[in-house]
């Protein structure tokens, strides 16, 4: 009888409980959850939806059909190589503009301002504002040719459109970084420079033995949402081929190819679910290998 | 398989909840409380605002005569089949809307555009229409759409930079190649400025015999096709005397001609007015394209009015197509000369004919190409430019560049 009485309570409570989650638990359930399921359920099924919605289910052939696809390839290249270059570039990057900040120089917040100030801006206007100053006539030509250098069709050559948007990126996103750092570094203790300047370290040493190594946990987080945010790169080459990845297929990202695959060909709409799904797990196992080699949590 | 439906049922669900709820914008419960006043809803993309401002006022007139009918435009800015599509999907798709013979196919067999067949009417007088912008939106004998107008492409040349050098408009491609080579300077001046993309290539491409397209599938690496477009590579590449307009700093032909930096261009209608509004003082003259081996060919662009097969307003709906494209309608929208006329009988009236700039325009429609082929032009169109570019800009010869773009391109047509 007790007993029937308390898991009655219990379970109001737990009613309660879930009354009041359920605002939330239904916004999860319909922006969330509901979509991760349905592509899924996408991923494996050829899609028609326009017109009379046509679903025919087809295994795994969505996933095997990535491996003969030239395009999906070259988008896998393209962004591969984009990250090999970027993450490490802009963390390195951020560290340094993070210490020289910190290092106590005159001006400090003046700094710290204009240092900050790109990554405030949208990354759309930024990218009209880059296209601006890569055009033929624009700033970053008539600066090279100051030097006697001659200049480049940044937007329009294959071989460098892809250069120009990790210029751009490592440009606007170090600085981000740069505050993380910068908040990390505070935490180092004074007495550890101290007892190094007893033994006669210079500035270089007590930057690599004592700053890079106490930063190892920030870097790890730096490093794992540099590899998330420019694996997930569309907006940049988006907007700086016009929508097509080109020219030549060089700027073509892996999300501006499911975005191609899921808008611009007619049912192909299940063949992108799928390559989203590979490169999920793409950034997983990026991660993964990242968490095993940086050993974030053995400094402490 | 029963996890399969359950799924389906699921993220169907899914979807009614999300168009319902997104859904609720209210304009059924008005006509249905008002009882009368039909509302419609138009949608197109905004080229300008003069040209916007125009269509207001047809739609003014419109709204007058038909007391019944209003008209609510939506102007999509950006991406629009994207846009419209979506829309589609979601079942909010516009009553009446804007479609590009290029993209006519595809979305005409998913079946969400209504055939008109039923509302044309003999006083209508379909016959009128050009008869190769008609049949861009025409499947297995139905009407899908009524083409709003179009533009053909003609060479717009600089007549100070000719005057200067002492060349005659070339008439043909040979001449062509010729006054390009006089007319550069190899210094952010050039002869041709070149758009090295299907869309503007398509006519000249297929000038030699050769089908950049067969039966749904790409066949531009045809040794025809290779031949016809190889002097264009080679302007770029040997002589110099070509360029595409990022080269020289401008987003498109129009503007690098406008700013001098190329003598010849291939454009439309619509750099007639845009050349007016920005390069006031630029002195310029356009001419019929260049034959090839004794043939005149151009490009034609149309778009068309459609309506939707899921709209709940079809009468309506057509009234508003029919006064749109009809010969009242016409005339007012191309009376500005934004567009030129599709129908004969508004082109003979409107005199666009003999106008000096316009006149090489319109003597182009009945020997144009029109910008449309079949569902996978899309696809085919997108390999081709992918590639192309590279060997206009000597990164590959051109019958290596467009054999892998053919393959390419037939691999997706395939996977579809």
């Amino acid at each position: 009888m007790s007993n029937r009485n308390f898991s009655k309570a219990k379970a109001r409570e737990a009613g309660q409980g879930y009354v009041f989650m359920s605002p939330t638990l239904l916004v999860l359930l319909l922006f969330i959850i509901g979509p991760i399921l349905y592509a899924i359920f996408l991923a494996f099924h050829k899609v028609q939806l326009l017109g009379a919605a046509d679903f025919q289910y087809v295994g795994f052939d969505n996933f095997t059909k990535i491996m003969n696809d030239e395009k999906a390839k070259m988008a896998l290249w393209n962004t591969f190589k984009y990250v090999i270059i970027v993450v490490p570039v802009q963390t390195i990057l951020a560290l340094v503009l993070a210490a020289t900040l910190n290092a106590g120089i005159k001006g400090q917040k003046f700094f710290r301002i204009i240092y900050f100030l790109p990554t405030l801006t949208s990354s759309a206007v930024l990218t009209l504002i880059f296209m601006w100053m890569y055009n033929q006539n624009g700033l970053f030509n008539k600066f090279l040719s100051i030097f006697g250098l001659p200049g480049y069709n940044w937007i329009g050559d294959p071989s460098i459109a892809l250069n120009a948007i990790m210029m751009m990126n490592i440009w606007s996103t170090a600085p981000f970084y740069m505050v993380i750092y910068l908040a990390a570094l505070q935490d180092i203790p004074e007495s550890l420079y101290e007892a190094a300047e007893l033994d006669g370290a210079n500035v270089f040493q007590k930057f690599l033995f004592i700053t890079v190594p106490n930063l190892r946990p920030v870097t790890s987080f730096v490093v794992i949402m540099g590899l998330i945010g420019t694996f997930q790169l569309f907006d940049q080459s988006y907007i700086f081929s016009g929508g097509s990845g080109g020219p030549n297929n060089s700027t073509l990202t892996v999300v501006l190819l499911i975005y191609q695959y899921a808008f611009k060909s007619m049912g192909t709409m299940g063949y992108a679910a799928a390559i989203a799904f590979a490169l999920a797990l793409v950034i997983l196992i990026a991660t993964l290998i990242q968490r095993k080699f940086s050993k974030e949590e053995s400094l402490y | 398989m029963k996890i399969r439906k359950m799924l389906a049922g699921m993220s169907m669900t899914a979807l009614l909840l999300g168009t319902a709820l997104t859904g609720c914008s209210g304009d059924k419960e008005k006509t249905a409380s008002n009882g009368e006043k039909t509302e419609i809803t138009l949608a197109g993309w905004g080229s300008s605002p003069e040209e916007t401002k125009l269509l207001d006022e047809i739609l003014k007139d419109f709204e007058s005569s038909h007391p019944n009918i209003k008209v609510k435009r939506e102007t999509i800015a950006d991406q629009y089949m994207d846009v419209i599509k979506t829309r589609l999907i979601g079942g909010e798709g516009p009553d009446v809307f804007y479609l590009d013979a290029f993209e006519a196919p595809g979305l005409i067999s998913t079946g969400t555009v209504q055939p008109l067949d039923e509302y044309i009417k003999e006083d209508f007088d379909l016959k009128d229409f050009e008869e190769p912008l008609i049949k861009a939106f025409q499947k297995e004998g139905k009407t899908y759409g009524v083409p709003k107008g179009y533009s053909t492409l003609a060479m717009f040349y600089n007549k100070k930079m000719l005057e200067e050098a002492g060349v005659e408009v070339p008439k043909t491609w040979e001449e062509f190649q010729a006054a390009s080579k006089k007319l550069s300077n190899g210094k952010g001046v050039y002869g041709f400025g070149a758009s090295p993309e299907l869309a503007r290539l398509y006519h000249i491409a297929q000038a030699k015999g050769g089908k950049v397209a067969t039966d749904n599938k790409a066949t531009f690496a045809d040794q025809k096709v290779v031949d016809s477009l190889q002097p264009i590579v080679d302007m770029h590449n040997v002589e110099k005397s070509a360029a595409e307009p990022k080269e020289t700093g401008a987003t498109w032909t129009g503007e690098m001609f406008g700013q001098g930096k190329a003598a010849f261009v291939f454009e439309g209608n619509w750099a007639i007015p845009y050349l007016k509004a920005t390069f006031p003082e630029l002195e310029y003259g356009t001419a019929e394209l260049p034959e090839i081996d004794g043939k005149k060919g151009t490009m034609a662009y149309t778009v068309s009015y459609v309506m939707n097969a899921a709209s709940e307003k079809k009468e309506a709906s057509w009234e508003l197509i029919s006064y749109l494209t009809g010969k009242e309608g016409m005339e007012k929208w191309t009376s500005k000369g934004f567009e030129l006329p599709s129908r004969k009988s508004v082109a003979e009236k409107s005199g666009f004919a003999e106008d000096e700039i316009r006149g090489p325009l319109v003597a182009g429609a009945p020997y144009a190409t029109v910008w449309a082929d079949d569902t996978n032009l899309p696809i085919i169109f997108n390999n081709f430019n992918n590639q192309f570019i590279s060997s206009f800009l000597g990164d590959q010869p051109l019958d290596k560049a467009l054999k892998a773009a053919e393959t390419q391109a037939n691999k997706e047509i395939e996977n579809q």
